[in-house]
């Protein structure tokens, strides 16, 4: 069984508790207008094309099969259309201006890499964090992946949007320790506008998640002029969990801008950010 | 706690803040509130010593030593102030040594082998290995000095002398080194009470505890924890400023020393914690004051008898002190094991996370493991002093020069110019034949292990024949009182009068020499993108004419510090090779060598005189230091990082093992970052890691500081062993320290 991941990012600090490794897994059944990991939306691979840091070594022109870097008058022309994601630009690229996002993964040839960090999950209390994109559009895949941690004696997390089947759920439940879960609105109608999609199906599959008994810890991105009044809406729904152990504002930021850039996606990032103390007001609603 | 005005004027003890200030030569400034009417000024006194000499002439150095620092002792300018809880001497820079040491050192140098003495003063120039004699790490036992105070110790060295009289075992040197230590002590307690006269006299408010202190410690031990901190500074500034012997722990374990006289206070209703926190303040200001440039170090905490922690509610006073009076100097070093209660450990990290503070992780396993490689037992290792800036040491029984800082990059530049040294252009290193001989890496492999060797064996020699002249040079009165192991034997402590004599060695540039290995292992043999004679000239021009060759080298995976098989596996032979090579390895003065793996200062000093490396680095740049990979080269993360570094079995490091771990601040925010904190320190200490130090920093507030240097007149950084203020750094350090910490978001 196969899956396409984004990226592994070691050290993680803010995905789960204690030093964590997360993976992060392309595809997304949702189009936040603020997703700050763009590269995951796309379930196939991207190379992500950085024009600022190209330096001209033109190295990616001899390596490219499908001829889809060319220089003109010292100017890189990136064909994206033609580029099928291979990679092999990006191995060879001396300005670090190329990056592919999206790696085939085997559940063998991924778990030896996040076993390295054991040592640092016994001592600080962390463990492995599976995430995206949405992670569970490839259940199967991560209920293995989950299975084979859990035999290993690692704390498992799982970062969800909720807009997944529940028979995903039910798969992954059983080797899961925590389930991160993005809540973005109560109004059905301010979750389309902001996500694409409705939110019946998120908030049914929470309460599902929760009657389980699995810890559940919320997270709410806070958009200012986008999700306004939206966390205050959904405190009742939170209130009314058992299992829920905490529940973190993510104040939005616009640090994605560039990655939105160099993959060729329509930058829809919005641009009023939440201010320090609109965030902690938010914060200690839930504390 | 020390108030404002006190302050003012403390800082103001041992320099102007306002005039420029060279932490190098930080002693030779002069403070305010000395009593110009108790005493004479530098260059009275230098007359004096000048005066003296005819009369020192002929005598044992022992002798003629403690006579010069005697004379100092009665007549520099001394401080009882009514800003300050502490004594001070006017005249702080070791002037008695004009007409002891300075001449000694002199004479030695007549003595010693020539050819040897001009290599150390290329080795010196050329940068390959810093090489000089070293009395600067020293630690006393101060359970003696706490148990006995200045008269019990002069009387416990007496009562020596004289059973050695009766054994028949005083010869002519051993009498003249009791004779040594029974002047110099004599002075100190002249010293006391001369200031005690002054003090006694006093009506400001301060000068009766100050007067009742002096009095004990010039009759006999100190008999409070007031009584205990004077001792430790009156000791502290004799050794420094006099004595010439910098003085590398106050406390054998601060929070140890000063316990039982806590208890004591408190049970007695001496004093309250309140007043104890205040002697603290003045106390622990001093050598924020002094500001020595490596910084004051003491360590907390340790392993007791039965496996039990060691800290205590005091050692938690002394943090809590320390936070409050915002400074960076001294530096704390914290023994940490399984034991070490989480309280302690949240203290620390809120220190480190909150300022940066200098505090320096020392992981007991690890470092016990490496005590006990050069022979000391469990009780000797488990009981050991931290020295310095995370040395290891013997409790009252080991002395240890650093005598040696090989660079290791300089070996790799050696064998691409067949051992010729560009900078002083000279023969230094060894012909170790052409380039177009090493046909394979094994060739060019073996060719750099080989340079490597002459430099490490070499620094020895010079060593040995230098070291049989320390105590000649400056005999260790003071010090050697202290230690019971050289009253029994009736020989000087620096002159292998204690059980561990030992000498320790530096490998330096270790990253950028691994790097470098590889580079030349995967671009000139492995892709045969270039030859190695081809490489020679490239980085003879200093990469001008390959800028890409030089991108696609520092693009390479094989790196030192991101768990890159490769790269970790010659790591770690290269690590353990050195070990081999020093560790154990008899010194002249019945010790061993002990390896060292951190750099001091010499990733800028030696990296200003290395030329260009094969791993990409430009001639001139800073090299890697202490265990830590190459700047801007560990891209895999911290746990990659910490990974590689325990990789090299950091036991092997019989004196010290340092890793420097840079992270971002929202790596450690908020309520998980303890945990993370925790969770690296844990991870490196069970992997045997032996000390380990953590940088939190932002690369944005660090550039802006650079830009806008008013801003940030107290940001402060930690370098290698010790903490500087940012805008102490020379630009060169800045921008290493921008890059590594670019790596981290």
């Amino acid at each position: 069984m196969k899956a396409v991941i984004a990226d592994i990012k070691p050290m993680a600090a803010h995905d789960g508790p204690g030093i964590r490794t997360t993976v992060f897994f392309k595809g997304c059944p949702l189009r936040c207008l603020w997703c700050h990991n763009p590269e995951t939306l796309s379930s196939r691979p991207q190379l992500a094309y950085y024009a600022h840091k190209c330096i001209n070594c033109m190295e990616c022109v001899a390596v490219c099969p499908q001829k889809a870097h060319t220089f003109r008058d010292g100017v890189h022309i990136f064909h994206r259309e033609r580029c099928t994601g291979c990679g092999a630009c990006q191995r060879v690229c001396l300005g670090e201006a190329l990056r592919l996002y999206g790696e085939e993964v085997t559940v063998d040839s991924l778990l030896p890499r996040l076993l390295r960090d054991k040592p640092f999950y016994d001592s600080s209390g962390g463990g492995v964090t599976l995430s995206g994109g949405e992670c569970l559009m490839q259940a199967d895949f991560c209920r293995e992946l989950l299975k084979a941690l859990k035999q290993e004696g690692i704390h498992t997390a799982v970062d969800t949007c909720g807009f997944v089947p529940r028979q995903a759920l039910e798969k992954v439940a059983e080797f899961t320790d925590l389930f991160l879960y993005d809540l973005k609105a109560f109004d059905p109608q301010v979750h389309i506008a902001c996500t694409g999609q409705d939110n019946g199906l998120i908030l049914e599959n929470l309460q599902y998640l929760d009657s389980l008994g699995k810890a559940i810890e919320i997270r709410i991105p806070y958009v200012p002029g986008h999700n306004h009044r939206q966390p205050e809406l959904l405190e009742p729904v939170i209130r009314g969990l058992s299992h829920v152990t905490h529940t973190e504002i993510l104040p939005y930021h616009n640090y994605a801008g560039s990655k939105y850039e160099a993959l060729g996606l329509k930058n829809t990032l919005p641009e009023a950010l939440p201010t320090k103390e609109q965030t902690d007001a938010l914060q200690a609603r839930f504390l | 706690m020390l108030n404002a005005q006190d302050r003012f004027f403390i800082e103001r003890k041992y320099h102007d803040p306002e005039q420029p200030f060279n932490p190098f030569r930080r002693r030779a400034y002069h403070g305010i509130g000395y009593r110009e009417d108790s005493g004479l000024d530098d260059a009275q006194l230098l007359a004096g010593l000048k005066a003296l000499e005819p009369e020192l002439e002929g005598l044992p150095h022992p002798i003629a030593r403690a006579k010069a620092i005697a004379y100092m002792l009665e007549n520099t300018r001394v401080y009882i102030n009514e800003h300050d809880y502490f004594v001070g001497l006017y005249s702080l820079d070791r002037l008695a040594d004009s007409v002891t040491f300075k001449k000694w050192a002199n004479e030695s140098k007549q003595l010693r082998d020539p050819e040897l003495v001009c290599l150390s003063d290329t080795f010196n120039n050329c940068g390959a290995v810093m090489i000089w004699t070293d009395y600067d790490h020293v630690v006393p036992d101060w359970r003696s000095l706490m148990e006995l105070g200045f008269p019990g110790i002069l009387a416990r060295s007496e009562a020596y002398r004289e059973a050695h009289r009766k054994a028949g075992t005083l010869t002519g040197e051993a009498d003249a080194f009791f004779e040594g230590i029974r002047l110099e002590y004599a002075a100190v307690l002249q010293l006391l009470d001369r200031m005690y006269q002054i003090a006694s006299r006093e009506t400001f408010p301060k000068a009766e505890r100050i007067a009742i202190s002096l009095s004990h410690l010039r009759d006999g031990a100190p008999q409070d924890f007031f009584d205990a901190l004077q001792l430790i500074y009156v000791y502290f500034i004799v050794s420094e400023c006099i004595d010439s012997y910098q003085v590398r722990s106050l406390g054998n374990g601060l929070d140890g020393t000063l316990y039982p006289f806590y208890q004591d206070a408190l049970t007695k209703g001496l004093y309250t914690r309140q007043e104890m926190r205040e002697f603290l303040s003045y106390f622990l200001f001093q050598w924020s004051a002094i500001g020595n440039y490596w910084g004051q170090p003491f360590y907390l905490g340790g392993t007791g008898e039965t496996g039990e922690s060691l800290y205590n509610e005091l050692s938690l006073e002394i943090l809590e002190v320390y936070d409050r009076l915002e400074i960076y100097n001294p530096k704390i070093q914290l023994k940490i094991n399984e034991n070490t209660p989480k309280w302690l450990l949240e203290k620390a990290f809120d220190l480190l996370r909150r300022k940066n503070a200098s505090l320096v992780f020392c992981c007991e396993p690890g470092m016990i493991r490496a005590v006990m490689g050069y022979g000391a037992t469990y009780e000797e290792a488990r009981t050991m002093d931290i020295r310095g800036c995370y040395e290891t040491g013997v409790r009252a029984n080991e002395v240890c020069s650093t005598s040696g800082y090989v660079n290791a990059a300089k070996a790799v530049e050696y064998v691409f110019t067949n051992g010729y040294d560009r900078m002083v252009q000279a023969q230094v290193g060894l012909q170790t034949g052409s380039l177009q001989s090493m046909v394979s890496f094994e060739d060019f492999y073996r060719a750099f292990l080989r340079q490597w060797d002459h430099l490490i064996q070499k620094s020895m020699e010079i060593t040995d024949d230098a070291e049989r002249f320390l105590s000649y040079v400056n005999p260790s009165s003071l010090y050697s009182g202290t230690i019971e192991y050289s009253l029994n034997r009736g020989k000087d402590a620096y002159g292998g009068g204690v059980k561990f004599s030992n000498n320790g060695m530096l490998n330096c540039g270790f990253a950028s020499a691994v790097d470098s290995v590889l580079a030349v292992k995967e671009f000139v043999y492995d892709r045969q993108a270039i030859s190695l004679a081809e490489l020679a000239e490239v980085l003879e021009n200093n990469w001008e004419t390959q800028p890409l060759l030089r991108l696609k080298v520092q693009k390479s995976p094989h790196k030192y510090g991101n768990g890159d098989a490769l790269a970790d596996t010659y790591a770690q032979a290269m690590a353990a090779w050195f070990a081999c090579r020093v560790n154990n390895k008899p010194n002249s003065h019945g010790g061993v060598y002990k390896a060292i793996l951190h750099s001091a200062r010499a990733f800028v000093v030696q990296g200003e005189k290395t030329g260009a490396l094969p791993d990409g680095r430009l001639a001139g740049q800073e090299l890697s230091k202490n265990a830590s990979p190459v700047p801007g080269m560990d891209k895999s993360g911290v746990t990659a990082l910490v990974r590689s570094a325990a990789g090299l079995d950091p036991t092997l490091y019989h004196e010290s093992f340092c890793l420097d771990v840079m992270l971002h601040p929202s790596a450690v925010a908020g309520e998980n970052g303890n945990a993370v904190l925790e969770g690296i320190l844990m991870a490196y200490l069970r992997q045997n890691g032996q000390s380990i130090q953590f940088n939190i920093f932002n690369p944005e507030t660090l550039r802006d500081a650079q830009k806008n240097p008013e801003k940030y007149k107290n940001l402060q950084v930690r370098v290698c062993g010790w903490n500087t203020l940012w805008n102490n750094m020379s630009r060169k350090e800045q921008d290493a320290y921008i890059l590594r910490s670019e790596n981290v978001q």
